[in-house]
C-alpha cells in the first residue's frame, strides 16, 4: 500500500500538486485508520492529507479515479462487453461460467494462470497480473501518445500473450474432440475468441490510461493555451476565480510592506510637544505621557493598461488584471492609454467585465486604433493625472514599450518615480527582445523599481513571489 | 474518541448537524491521528459549526480563539499579570527586607533577589489566554481558531509549534506540554493564503455549498416548523442565486433564516408580495438583491407556466389560493 501511496503522491507532484513527504506519510497514517475497504472514506483521507488548496481538488479527484479503480474498471467493461457479445443475462452468464470452470477442470488443467482466470472470468486476479506485468516493464515511465504501441507490445509480452493464443488454440481443437452439445460448443468458440480479443482490448486501454495519467499537465496547457487566443466573452469562471486569488497574494504582498513598517514603529517614539501641551492642566508636572501615534497606511495602487494593437494577445490578460485589482480593492485608480490616456477606474467599478471591457476597447474614452506612443501617453499623464501620484501609491504599469519611434519622454516616468511609492513594470514581451526595434524598455527601465515579463498566470505568479517587503 | 466513521455522523445527527461522508471521515482521522484540521469554505456552510458540534458531541468544553488583525500572543496565548505582581510585591515589602536582612551593599542585595525572583515569574502570575487554556486543560478540549485568515501572517508563524507539537513556550518558566492533546480545528474564509507550513500540519477540509438534497435535509432539521414545499422552493431558488455573480452569494445559514422569517410570516409558498421584501435576508448587497429579484420572478414565471400545465388537468393547487388572495 505504501508503495501505491507514494507513487500516487508522484504523480500529483507531476500533476503541479504540492505534496511535502510529510504529507505522504500523514497519507498513509490516514489510509490505515481509515481502512481500505470503504472508497470513499479512503478517498477523503487522501484528499484531507495531501490536497492542501481548493483549486487543487479538481486534479486530485481526476487522479483517483484514474489511478485507483483505473484497471479494474477496464477490466470490468471489458468482460460485460463480452457478456453482451453473448447476449446473456447475468444469471446465464455465471450459469455458464460454471460450465466453462468445469470443463477447464476436467479437460484442460495444464493452462496457464493467466489463462485460467481470463476465462473464469477472475477479475481481481487478472487486474493483479496485469499490475505485475505493467511493473516488470516499467510502465510508470511511459509520457508520450507514440510511445503507447511500444507499451503495449511490451507488456502484451510480459504477460505471455502469444503463449495465450497458442494455449487457446490448442483448447479449441480439444474441444471438437469431446461429445458437447452443438449450441453450447458454438457459445463456447465464440466465448474464447471474445476473450482473446479482450485481453488485447484491456492491454491498450491500460496503456492509455497510464500514459493519460502522466499527461494532464499537458493537456491542461494545451487548452490554456487554447483559452489565451480567445477572446474575452471565453474568460471561464476558473480563470477568473484563479486571477482573483493571484491578485489577493498581490494585495497582501502589497500590504505585508505596510505591516512590516508598522510594526517597526509600533511603540512611536516620546513626542514632547504633545506632552507638554496635555500636561499644562497638571501644572507642567509630566502625568501623562504622549508619544507617535501609529499611522494606518493602505496601499494605494495605480495601473496604467496598453491596450494598443501591439499587445492584443496579452491585453485580456493584462485587463482582466486591472479589472480583478479593481474589483476586490477599494483604493485603486486604473488608466489605459495607446497613444493618449484615459481614466477608466468610474467603468470598471460599476460595469461587469464583459461591459467594462468592451466600453474600454470600443473606443469612447481614447482612441484604441492610434500608433501606441509611451512617451505622449506619459507626458499627458504628468500633466492631467499626477496628482493620484502620491507616496503611498505603487503604480503598475502593463505594455510592451513599444512606442513606434516616438519620443520616449522618459523624464515623465521619473518624474511619477519621485512622488511614488514604487514603480512596477510588467512586460509581456519576452525579456530577449526589450530594447530591440522599437522598445524603448531599457530607457523607461532604470525608473522603474521592479521590471518583470508577464503574460500570464504563471508569470504574474512570480511576479508576486518577488515582490519582497522594503 | 469516535470508534468509527458512522460513529461521528451518527453523533453529529444527534447534535441536529448533517456531516456528509466526507467531512465525518476529516473528523475521524483527526481525532484518530490527533492532527489539526484545516477547514476552508465560503462564508455561512457551517465551517464555526462544526467546531461547536464536535464538542457537543464528545461533550467536551470548547476554547474559541478568535482571530482579527493585530492579534498577538499576548491575546492569545498568555500574559504576566502585572497589577497582581505588583501588588504582591507591595503587599510582601517587609518579607522582602527580611529577606534583604544581613545584606552588604547593594551588589549583594540584587544577588539575593536574583536568587528568589522565579517567584514572581511563576505560573501564579501567568494569565492564560484561550490557546494556554487549552494546552493546560486538564480534559480533552476542542480548541477553535477561528478566521485564522484574518490574523496576520506572524501570529500563523506563532502557532506551528502549537500545532505540530501541541506544546507552548514561555521563555520565563519553560515549555507546557499538553497534558490532553486537543482537537484543533481552524477555519479560514480564504481571506488570503495561508502559508504551507500551516497547511503541511494540518488536514485539510473544504466544505461547499450543499446540494438540494442536502440543504432540504438541513431545512427540515433546522427549521422543521416550515412547510414542505416552502423549504422545496426556497432551496430552488437559493440553489440557483449560487449560480449567480452575486458579490456575497448566500450560505445555508442565510438560507435558514429566509426560511424561517417566511414561516414566521406565514408565508406558504414564493408566490407572494412577502417574499420581496424579505429577500435581504439572503442577499446582503443593493446590486445583489436586484439581481435575486429577477432570479425570483424568473423561478415564479417557471413553476407558473408548470403549474398552468397541471391546473388544466384538474388539479386544483394549494398555492393557488394564495395568488387569490393577493388580487
Amino acid at each position: 500500500m505504501e508503495d501505491k501511496l507514494v507513487e500516487f503522491a508522484n504523480l500529483l507532484r507531476q500533476n503541479g500538486v504540492r505534496v511535502s513527504l510529510a504529507e505522504t506519510l500523514d497519507a498513509v497514517a490516514a489510509a490505515e485508520v481509515s481502512g481500505l475497504g470503504d472508497r470513499d472514506s479512503f478517498r477523503s483521507a487522501l484528499r484531507a492529507t495531501m490536497i492542501k488548496r481548493a483549486s487543487e481538488l479538481p486534479v486530485f479527484e481526476q487522479l483517483f479515479d484514474v489511478y485507483f479503480s483505473g484497471l479494474g474498471e477496464i477490466i470490468k467493461g471489458a468482460s460485460k462487453e463480452v457478456q453482451d457479445a453473448l447476449s446473456m443475462s447475468d444469471q446465464e452468464f455465471q450459469q455458464f461460467l460454471d460450465d466453462v470452470d468445469q470443463l477447464l477442470k476436467e479437460h484442460a488443467d495444464e493452462l496457464s494462470e493467466l489463462a485460467k482466470q481470463l476465462l473464469r472470468n477472475e477479475n481481481g486476479q487478472l487486474e493483479k497480473m496485469m499490475r505485475e506485468a505493467a511493473r516488470a516493464v516499467r510502465m510508470q515511465g511511459i509520457q508520450r501518445t507514440i510511445e503507447e504501441n511500444y507499451f503495449a507490445r511490451a507488456l502484451a509480452r510480459a504477460l505471455g500473450l502469444d503463449k495465450i493464443e497458442q494455449e487457446i488454440k490448442e483448447l479449441r481443437e480439444q474441444l471438437e474432440k469431446l461429445d458437447l452439445g452443438s449450441a453450447f460448443r458454438a457459445k463456447m468458440e465464440e466465448y474464447l475468441d471474445r476473450r482473446l480479443k479482450m485481453l488485447e482490448d484491456i492491454i491498450r486501454k491500460y496503456v492509455r490510461q497510464e500514459r493519460e495519467k502522466r499527461d494532464l499537465k499537458s493537456r491542461e496547457e494545451a487548452r490554456m493555451n487554447q483559452l489565451a487566443d480567445k477572446s474575452f466573452y471565453y474568460l471561464s469562471e476558473e480563470e477568473m476565480a484563479k486571477m482573483r486569488e493571484a491578485i489577493t497574494r498581490l494585495a497582501q504582498r502589497l500590504k505585508n510592506i505596510i505591516a512590516v513598517r508598522r510594526k517597526r514603529m509600533k511603540k512611536g517614539r516620546f513626542d514632547i510637544k504633545r506632552t507638554l501641551r496635555k500636561n499644562i492642566a497638571y501644572g507642567g508636572v509630566p502625568f501623562k505621557l504622549k508619544f507617535d501615534q501609529r499611522k494606518k497606511e493602505k496601499p494605494q495602487i495605480l495601473v496604467m493598461c496598453d491596450v494598443s494593437d501591439s499587445v492584443r494577445n496579452a491585453s485580456r490578460f493584462m485587463l482582466q488584471f486591472v479589472y480583478s485589482l479593481q474589483d476586490l480593492y477599494s483604493r485603486v485608480r486604473s488608466f489605459v492609454f495607446v497613444a493618449d490616456i484615459g481614466e477608466v477606474t468610474e467603468n470598471f467599478r460599476t460595469n461587469d467585465i464583459k461591459d467594462a471591457l468592451d466600453v474600454a476597447l470600443k473606443g469612447d474614452i481614447i482612441n484604441v486604433y492610434a500608433h501606441s506612443d509611451f512617451g505622449r501617453s506619459f507626458r499627458n499623464f504628468v500633466s492631467d493625472h499626477i496628482g493620484a501620484v502620491n507616496k503611498r501609491t505603487t503604480v503598475i504599469i502593463l505594455g510592451d514599450a513599444r512606442n513606434n519611434y516616438n519620443l520616449p519622454h522618459d523624464w515623465c516616468l521619473r518624474e511619477i518615480r519621485q512622488r511614488a511609492r514604487r514603480i512596477i513594470w510588467l512586460n509581456p514581451e519576452s525579456r530577449n527582445t526589450w530594447g530591440f526595434g522599437d522598445s524603448e524598455m531599457e530607457r523607461y527601465q532604470v525608473h522603474c523599481d521592479l521590471v518583470e515579463e508577464c503574460r500570464n498566470l504563471n508569470q504574474l505568479y512570480r511576479v508576486i513571489d518577488q515582490l519582497v517587503p522594503r | 474518541m469516535f470508534s468509527s466513521i458512522d460513529d461521528v455522523i451518527e453523533r453529529f445527527a444527534e447534535n441536529s448537524y448533517i456531516a456528509s461522508r466526507r467531512i465525518a471521515t476529516v473528523i475521524y482521522l483527526a481525532s484518530s491521528l490527533q492532527k489539526p484540521i484545516l477547514v476552508e469554505g465560503p462564508a455561512g456552510v457551517g465551517k464555526t459549526d462544526l467546531a461547536k458540534v464536535l464538542a457537543a458531541s464528545l461533550g467536551e468544553e470548547m476554547i474559541r480563539l478568535q482571530c482579527y488583525e493585530g492579534l498577538d500572543e499576548g491575546k492569545a496565548l498568555y500574559e504576566w499579570e502585572y497589577a497582581k505582581q505588583l501588588l504582591y510585591t507591595q503587599i510582601l515589602k517587609d518579607k522582602i527586607g527580611e529577606v534583604l536582612t544581613g545584606t552588604k551593599g547593594l551588589a549583594q542585595a540584587v544577588d539575593r533577589i536574583a536568587s528568589e525572583d522565579e517567584v514572581f515569574f511563576s505560573e501564579r502570575f501567568v494569565l492564560p489566554r484561550p490557546l494556554m487554556k487549552a494546552i493546560t486543560s486538564e480534559k480533552q478540549v476542542v480548541l477553535l481558531i477561528d478566521e485564522i485568515d484574518k490574523a496576520d501572517a506572524e501570529f500563523e508563524a506563532f502557532l506551528l509549534e502549537l500545532l505540530s507539537d501541541f506544546q507552548v513556550t514561555v521563555p520565563e518558566i519553560g515549555t507546557f506540554k499538553a497534558k490532553q492533546i486537543p482537537l484543533v480545528i481552524l477555519t479560514s474564509n480564504n481571506a488570503r493564503e495561508m502559508s504551507d507550513a500551516l497547511k503541511r500540519r494540518c488536514l485539510h477540509l473544504y466544505i461547499d455549498f450543499p446540494t438540494r438534497e442536502q440543504e432540504l435535509a438541513i431545512i427540515r432539521l433546522k427549521a422543521p416548523e416550515a412547510a414542505e414545499k416552502l423549504a422545496d422552493e426556497v432551496v430552488s431558488v437559493v440553489q440557483s442565486l449560487r449560480k449567480l455573480d452575486l458579490k456575497k452569494t448566500p450560505g445555508i445559514s442565510e438560507t435558514l433564516d429566509w426560511v424561517k422569517a417566511l414561516t414566521l410570516l406565514n408565508v406558504q409558498s414564493l408566490d407572494n408580495a412577502l417574499v420581496d421584501e424579505t429577500l435581504d435576508t439572503i442577499v446582503k448587497y443593493e446590486g445583489d438583491v436586484r439581481k435575486a429579484q429577477e432570479e425570483l420572478k424568473e423561478y415564479l414565471r417557471k413553476v407558473r407556466t408548470r403549474r398552468g400545465g397541471a391546473d388544466a388537468a384538474g388539479s386544483g393547487s394549494g398555492g393557488g389560493t394564495d395568488k387569490d388572495l393577493l388580487n
